[in-house]
């Protein structure tokens, strides 16, 4: 096979379409919303009893002292695509909030072992976001999404979805997310602001939160 | 001829080499007096298309691994016994003959993961904007609508008193919006190109509870009902309904210029000869019938098929690639095996990216050629290696030489030799006779209706799922096998195959990657049902030509040999086939250590201790 510049070239172009058409149809289907979103603490959480049920864990600083994600989706769209993701597929969403850790993966896993169906979403304030099932050791996962700034509303939609489909044992496809190498050196300084931000809030003696969300417009 | 002579050596040392169609197969034996004694075995994968100079490498190859095993240099040997493969190349080709078309906006057959509501409703198609209007409405909602507004406007509307029946999604938001409706409407979501849907329209959708399929809508009298069809035109919606049957939701919009057709595609007759005859067969007729008129020639001398027809192409591309592989010009087709299929094809016209599943015929087609090409692989081997080698007598013969070294078996005998490539059958009697037939189809024709009608796209995937049982991940530390036992895990699994359906190979655990529609009991129907065509097909046809007066039930023993009797579950089939004859079938066991493996190889030595 031969490389060119004109290949090159119209390789990129046709990724870029690609990737621009996907995000602007997606643009054009948030806009109506974005609410106010109101989180309320309600003691220690509970262990599910359920199998109908998806948990998602927030980390600390979620929703409260920060809002929205690392490229600028408010908590309140993020969490609203992810509860409708779940429900779309006939489970319920519970929210807690773990103290204890910043890192996503223990989130997730806290949410997946207090969820009735053995499946957590674990969620940063920065929107890195990761599936997680019960039996897993902590640092393997499901599904990972590393790249918080690519995600968009649509893909937190689909690991709604995701997170449902395994807790109804199904078997879904992994969802596709765009990979992007510039990614890192571009957004590390904000990332690691975010993240020592979060990591503030930390509280390792502290348990699970039950948390009462509402999505208000 | 024979460079062997007997008297002059003490022992010697024989290789017999099977080249067959997936793989190379090697026995090296010491031959002293009436005494055979096997110093070792390999088998590697074929080089090339069995029967062309490509072989030699693969040979090679094997020969060494066996040599080394038994501590020998090729060129110990006083003799390489190769098998009279007279080149018998199977190629299958698919062609499809139904076609699904859709013509103006009449959607089908639309089956998204997660419906929402259920019931069955019929109005007419509005945009959401404009549903405040006398009479049942469906409402059309495009991209743009978040399912809390959606849900607004519509109970709204119902407040108002407007009758909406039913929904119409671009999004997947069926459940959001059923779940936040104040009555129960049927509502279909994924509507792809949802600007395709005509507004204005009479229109039925229907929506059925988890684990049912929906009724009204798949039945033609039950369309009729809903749109006041006159007799002939519910002839017309047949095809509408019938491509709705088993899904859980449906929307047929009435168009006066839609209508959906699903029409057979011309794909051309195939002519069959043998010496007397000659049969012409319409491919839309199907396997069966193409089977029939195979079985009532006798071995054939050539087919073909129309000029300009797919299955002209078809077998002129069997031929063409022959000419090219063997260099010879006059080629001629000596068995075809067809085999009824489905292919999912993109329904053309589709306003939600249907799919149908559309009939095709597989047609595996077997070419014989002369033993020229076989003749300058021997001359290839015996430039590279200095040993003399000798073409021998015909790969079936061989292969029954070979099969009564299996404990308990003696002539009278028939054997089934399956490979990859080909199924061969031969009979040897009382005295020796041996009578032999060679047909086209076997694992690779599996392989590839595995790999169509579960529309994998990788016929690595589809080869492993032929080979081995499936198991589903129930959760990381158990698997529950197809056949329902569970076996514990000590160490967790990766979670790469959480929830997933898994080929269960000696190594390792592969997951099949497909979405709801693979499930672990399609994939399994699939699987057993492809073997069903193409093996139990196959031993029937062989197994008929050999036997005495052409009667299958004058054999009583049918030893299976060949790499395809390896598998978990063909012979088993085979024999459960071939008990209603009263045959006593069993897969062999050549020289009571090596298996179905190894018979062609092994019959080789034997036929050159007798010289």
């Amino acid at each position: 096979m031969e490389y060119n510049q004109e290949l090159v070239d119209l390789i990129t172009q046709k990724v870029m379409e690609y990737i621009n058409r996907e995000q602007t149809e997606y643009e054009k289907r948030s806009l109506p919303q974005s609410g106010k979103l109101l989180i309320k603490e309600s003691g220690e959480a509970p262990s599910g009893l359920y199998a109908d049920e998806v948990v998602v864990g927030l980390a600390p600083a979620f929703g409260v002292r920060q809002t929205e994600t690392i490229n600028g989706l408010s908590h309140y769209d993020v969490l609203r695509e992810i509860s409708a993701g779940i429900e779309e597929e006939g489970l319920r969403t519970r929210f807690v909030k773990v103290y204890a850790t910043s890192d996503v993966s223990f989130i997730a896993l806290t949410a997946a072992k207090l969820s009735g169906s053995g499946i957590g979403i674990g969620i940063q304030s920065k929107g890195t976001t990761v599936i997680h099932q019960k039996d897993l050791y902590p640092l393997t996962n499901l599904e990972l999404f590393p790249q918080a700034p690519l995600l968009t509303l649509q893909i937190y939609r689909q690991i709604g979805k995701n997170a449902a489909r395994y807790a109804k044992g199904q078997s879904p496809t992994p969802i596709e997310t765009q990979n992007d190498c510039m990614v890192r050196p571009k957004y590390q300084a904000k990332a690691a602001l975010l993240h020592i931000k979060e990591t503030e809030l930390a509280d390792a003696d502290k348990k699970p939160v039950a948390l009462e969300v509402r999505f208000e417009r | 001829m024979d460079s062997l002579q007997k008297t002059s050596y003490p022992y010697r040392m024989v290789a017999g080499v099977d080249i067959g169609n997936s793989t190379t197969e090697v026995v090296i034996a010491s031959i002293m007096e009436n005494d055979i004694k096997y110093l070792s075995t390999a088998i590697l994968p074929t080089t090339g298309v069995k029967g062309t100079i490509q072989n030699v490498d693969g040979v090679l190859e094997t020969l060494k691994v066996a040599a080394d095993q038994a501590s020998i240099e090729i060129s110990d040997l006083s003799a390489i016994m190769l098998n009279e493969a007279t080149p018998v190349i199977s190629e299958i080709a698919m062609e499809t003959i139904s076609q699904t078309e859709i013509i103006g906006s009449s959607m089908i057959g639309h089956n998204p993961d997660t419906p929402g509501g259920r019931g069955i409703a019929t109005g007419i198609t509005r945009h959401i904007e404009n549903i405040r209007i006398e009479g049942d409405v469906i409402a059309v909602v495009p991209a743009e609508y978040d399912f809390e507004e959606v849900a607004e406007k519509i109970n709204a509307a119902f407040d108002e008193g407007y009758s909406i029946t039913g929904v119409i999604l671009k999004k997947d938001d069926g459940v959001l919006v059923a779940n936040r409706l104040k009555k129960t409407i049927p509502i279909v979501d994924e509507v792809l190109n949802i600007e395709k849907v005509p507004l204005g329209m009479k229109a039925a959708i229907e929506v059925a509870g988890n684990g049912e399929t929906i009724k009204v809508l798949s039945n033609p009298y039950g369309l009729a009902t809903l749109f006041s069809l006159s007799p002939s035109e519910t002839k017309d919606i047949i095809p509408i309904s019938k491509s709705l049957i088993g899904n859980r939701s449906g929307v047929v919009i009435k168009n006066p210029e839609g209508n959906v057709k699903s029409e057979k595609i011309p794909a051309g007759s195939i002519t069959m000869a043998d010496k007397d005859r000659k049969v012409r067969v319409d491919v839309l007729e199907g396997a069966e019938k193409i089977m029939q008129a195979r079985s009532a020639l006798d071995e054939l001398e050539d087919a073909f098929g129309d000029q300009g027809t797919n299955v002209g192409a078809m077998l002129g591309r069997v031929k063409e690639q022959m000419s090219e592989l063997t260099g010879l010009s006059d080629i001629k087709i000596k068995d075809v095996l067809a085999v009824d299929t489905f292919v999912p094809v993109k329904v053309s016209g589709a306003i939600a990216g249907e799919y149908a599943m559309e009939n095709a015929v597989l047609l595996a087609a077997m070419v014989k050629t002369s033993r020229l090409p076989m003749e300058k692989i021997a001359q290839a081997l015996s430039e590279k290696t200095g040993v003399y080698v000798k073409i021998e007598g015909q790969e079936a013969n061989m292969a029954i030489l070979g099969a009564l070294t299996t404990p308990g078996s003696d002539k009278p005998l028939a054997i089934l030799d399956m490979g990859g490539g080909s199924t061969d059958a031969a009979i040897i009697d009382k005295h020796g006779n041996i009578k032999s037939v060679h047909l086209s189809g076997a694992g690779e024709m599996v392989t590839m209706i595995i790999n169509s009608e579960l529309a994998l796209e990788d016929k690595e995937l589809a080869e492993l799922i032929k080979k081995y049982p499936l198991a589903k991940v129930d959760s990381l530390l158990n698997l529950r096998f197809e056949d329902g036992s569970v076996k514990f895990m000590e160490e967790p699994l990766d979670p790469d195959f959480y929830a997933r359906v898994v080929v269960v190979t000696p190594e390792k655990l592969i997951p099949i990657r497909g979405g709801k529609k693979l499930t672990l009991e399609k994939i399994r129907l699939v699987r057993r049902e492809a073997k069903k065509k193409v093996f139990v097909t196959n031993a029937m046809r062989a197994l008929t030509r050999v036997a005495p007066d052409g009667n299958i039930r004058n054999i009583e023993f049918v030893v299976m040999v060949g790499g395809s009797a390896l598998d978990f579950e063909i012979p088993e089939m085979i024999s459960n086939e071939l008990a209603n004859y009263r045959i006593v079938a069993g897969r062999g066991n050549i020289r009571g250590s090596e298996g179905p493996r190894n018979a062609v190889a092994t019959g080789l030595v034997i036929h050159a201790r007798e010289g």
